[in-house]
């Protein structure tokens, strides 16, 4: 065997497995937060006008409030920042669940579109509650993103609380 | 996303200011003692003279989810 081959190998291949295990950087982050939010607003934007339940209605237009005022701090932070908002696997994959979950919900109507949309807030908000906590705020490096992801967590916790309420009582009316 | 304190003990004739210290919009709604702040804005705050003694159960109309509680003694 030839060892002055194979040792440079063995090396290189944990260095590896460190950057693909490695989280995403700020302007992944910063990527993702926009992302993520902008597919909420888009989802309540097309809730409001379909739902004919008011409470559903109320709750659409609470998520284009909360998250349009969360877009806005992200975008001034990034700005300051000097941070340019980037694509990453994820934002991809975010981008294209939204696809799907717009095409479901377009085919439903009444009770049915109520209910698969506040199902789909409940996993949404839950998966990105999971998703602060297990990825962007221990990857972000800059701490006033990471502050920022921190000061919008309870917002999401909260929208979570009512989402699983109104799921409660969707498709009982 | 709350009410801080969640509770609170007032004396008759006391005025409670509530301030929106959050970045997104909140109200202090009570319909059956006819409480409502309104939407206020990050920053902006609202005043109530409690009146009479008792309990009033409040909410934030815009979050449902968060409530208060002001006891008017």
């Amino acid at each position: 065997m030839n060892w002055k081959l194979l040792l440079p190998i063995v090396l290189v291949a944990p260095a590896l497995a460190f950057a693909q295990s490695k989280g995403p950087s700020d302007p992944q982050i910063a990527g993702i937060v926009v992302t993520a939010n902008q597919i909420d607003i888009d989802a309540g934007k097309l809730a409001k006008p379909r739902s004919q339940n008011k409470e559903v209605k109320d709750f659409a237009q609470q998520m284009i409030t909360d998250h349009s005022a969360v877009n806005k701090q992200a975008g001034a932070l990034a700005k300051k920042l000097g941070i340019t908002p980037a694509d990453s696997d994820t934002t991809k994959s975010l981008k294209q669940g939204a696809a799907d979950n717009v095409a479901k919900l377009r085919a439903l109507k009444g009770a049915q579109f109520d209910k698969a949309y506040v199902d789909h807030e409940v996993a949404y908000h839950q998966a990105v509650l999971d998703a602060i906590d297990k990825v962007l705020v221990p990857s972000a490096q800059n701490p006033e993103l990471k502050g920022l992801i921190v000061k919008v967590r309870p917002a999401i916790a909260t929208h979570l609380e009512h989402a699983k309420h109104l799921q409660a009582t969707v498709g009982k009316k | 996303m709350k009410f801080v304190p969640e509770r609170l003990e007032v004396a008759a004739g006391d005025r409670i200011t509530w301030t929106n210290r959050d970045f997104v919009p909140h109200s202090v709604s009570a319909k059956a003692a006819g409480l409502e702040s309104g939407d206020l804005a990050e920053g902006k705050s609202w005043s109530y003279v409690a009146k009479k003694p008792g309990e009033i159960a409040y909410i934030c109309r815009l979050h449902p989810v968060m409530r208060g509680l002001l006891i008017v003694k």
